[in-house]
């Protein structure tokens, strides 16, 4: 016989922003509390049983018109696998040519199914010495 | 074609960004054919190639895209449908020659200081940050004091971390991502503080970017003054009253070697002013009817430039109905000056366009002042629309149908935002 807890969250299914209050008795949810609609109810649900994050973030890239890629998740991980996530990019690179959605890495941090991807093309571009910073004295 | 810029064209836009190539889009949509597109960067995409964030497109594209995926879609079209682009170019000025074409004058990297003609100019510029001496800030001057949008170009674009220990002044969006994307590089974020009581930002930025991270967010709270000699080595941050003055007596030191700041955008309206653009002093854009003309004849303007916008979407929408009308003038074709003015009333801060016609649709977009929950949105004596709340951070859009306009024999339309208990129509 476990007691009763509570959680309290924030609504973010839009700019109303409900307080919730999520009632439950170790993994079993007893009621939610708060919501104005039923959004509210799934939120504090989905945040209680397998609160999902998304995150982008950039990697070094070569021989595009900027340093670095920007990339993203292809889908939420669990909110505890970011650092491990973001870990494991952090040893990531990229050379140009790169194209929209070119998978850099599956299975990030051991989640089956979520890749890292490059948000955008970056062709490859002559730099001129003038357009590169590092030759500036 | 990308690099190419001709003589001659039917619409040049000034700036690269998502409304200028969204402008670029809607003048071919309108039947015109050569449209040039002028952009300071090497590329073109706008400030949407440093929102490496999610969140973009969920009105237009019905999913949730990176900024640059939004924008590489319409980099994507513009090049397909052949409108030259000049990159690392800027517009100087613009004149009208006695034949009535608009002489634009552009300096570009490769090209020297050019002369365009064309008949229709559509000003896409965007807006730019507040900065320190807009909030006034006292204490010593040194490095490491940032706008949270140099600091996301810094870190997304050329791979800088600014700093390891921050402070965030302003819970806008631009400050509150910029809070998780410092955190996730390794950077402590000591705080976000926040003049007004209530956080500029969305409910989901401040779960998703603070909460998660347990950065703190301090209400009713600024920074009264800077530290430090060559770095920033702390900020004194102090509670404000109602009337946001700051009390010394409960002021605390917090240690830093980085201030970001997210106070507020403003239209980038040099070139508009230097034209002799008449501009509104609310949302320091220019004045515009409802084919967004500006008071310069074949002058349109749309985007930041025009007002700040809270997403990209509405951004697009507009720029596509600017590039039209754009496009419409360059062909000579000619729409009856407006009627009617649309002026701000009760609770709203702005609403645009400033004038409407009875002839066909409008999308009206407006502002409020201040947080209401529910209320009535008020139309004249037209229209009136239950919402279930505003906040001064969502733009709130409608549209005017014609059919309510047919019998509407005013020259004055008048929009309010009224409480459900004291505003009812008996």
């Amino acid at each position: 016989m476990t007691a009763r807890q509570e959680q309290h969250y924030v609504c973010i299914s839009c700019p109303i922003g409900c307080p919730l209050r999520l009632v439950h008795e170790g993994d079993q949810i007893i009621e939610v509390e708060g919501q104005e609609c039923n959004r509210g109810a799934k939120y504090a649900r989905q945040e209680f049983t397998d609160p999902r994050r998304t995150f982008s973030t950039t990697v070094p890239i070569t021989g595009a018109v900027y340093g670095r890629l920007p990339v993203k998740l292809s889908a939420p991980v669990p909110r505890q696998a970011i650092p491990a996530a973001m870990a494991a990019i952090r040893l990531l690179s990229a050379e140009a040519p790169v194209r929209l959605g070119q998978v850099l890495l599956r299975d990030v941090a051991g989640v089956a199914g979520v890749d890292v991807v490059a948000c955008r093309t970056m062709d490859r571009v002559m730099i001129t010495p003038s357009d590169d910073p590092s030759s500036a004295t | 074609m990308f690099g190419r810029m001709n003589r001659r064209y039917d619409v040049v836009v000034v700036g690269g960004g998502p409304a200028g190539l969204a402008a670029a889009l809607g003048a071919l949509d309108s039947g015109v054919s050569r449209v040039l597109v002028v952009e300071r960067e090497p590329e073109p995409g706008g400030i949407l190639r440093q929102c490496i964030h999610a969140g973009f497109g969920l009105h237009h594209f019905r999913e949730e895209l990176t900024g640059p995926e939004y924008a590489e879609r319409f980099v994507t079209q513009v090049m397909d449908r052949d409108i030259d682009v000049a990159p690392h170019s800027y517009v100087t000025g613009l004149a009208v020659d006695s034949s009535g074409h608009r002489l634009v004058r552009v300096l570009s990297e490769r090209g020297g200081l050019a002369t365009v003609e064309c008949r229709s100019v559509v000003l896409a510029m965007g807006c730019r940050e507040r900065t320190r001496g807009a909030v006034r800030i006292p204490g010593t001057r040194p490095a490491g004091i940032f706008t949270a949008g140099l600091a996301q170009k810094l870190l997304n674009l050329d791979g800088y971390l600014p700093g390891r220990r921050a402070v965030i002044l302003g819970s806008g969006d631009i400050g509150l991502i910029m809070a998780r994307r410092l955190t996730l590089e390794g950077c402590k974020v000591e705080g976000v503080f926040e003049l007004m009581p209530y956080s500029n930002g969305l409910t989901r930025n401040v779960v998703q970017c603070l909460d998660d991270y347990g950065i703190p967010l301090h209400l009713s709270t600024t920074v009264t003054r800077i530290h430090g000699r060559d770095r920033i080595e702390a900020v004194t941050v102090a509670p404000v009253d109602e009337t946001g003055r700051p009390d010394a007596a409960r002021a605390w030191d917090v240690p830093c070697d980085t201030l970001l700041l997210s106070i507020g955008l403003i239209p980038e309206n040099e070139l508009s002013e230097s034209l002799g653009i008449a501009l509104d002093v609310v949302t320091g854009g220019p004045k515009v009817d409802s084919t967004l003309a500006t008071s310069l004849p074949g002058v349109f303007a749309c985007g930041n430039v025009l007002h700040v916008h809270d997403l990209v979407d509405f951004v697009t929408e507009e720029a596509l109905r600017a590039g039209r009308f754009a496009g419409e003038h360059a062909r000579q074709i000619r729409r009856p000056r407006d009627a009617i003015a649309l002026v701000p009333g009760a609770n709203v801060r702005y609403c645009l366009p400033h004038t409407l016609s009875a002839d066909r649709p409008h999308t009206v977009y407006m502002r409020a002042k201040t947080r209401m929950s529910p209320c009535i949105l008020r139309v004249g004596n037209l229209l009136e629309r239950r919402l279930r709340f505003v906040v001064p951070a969502e733009m709130i859009h409608l549209t005017i149908q014609p059919e309510l306009l047919e019998r509407f024999y005013e020259d004055r339309l008048q929009i309010d935002l009224l409480p459900v208990d004291g505003g009812g129509v008996p």
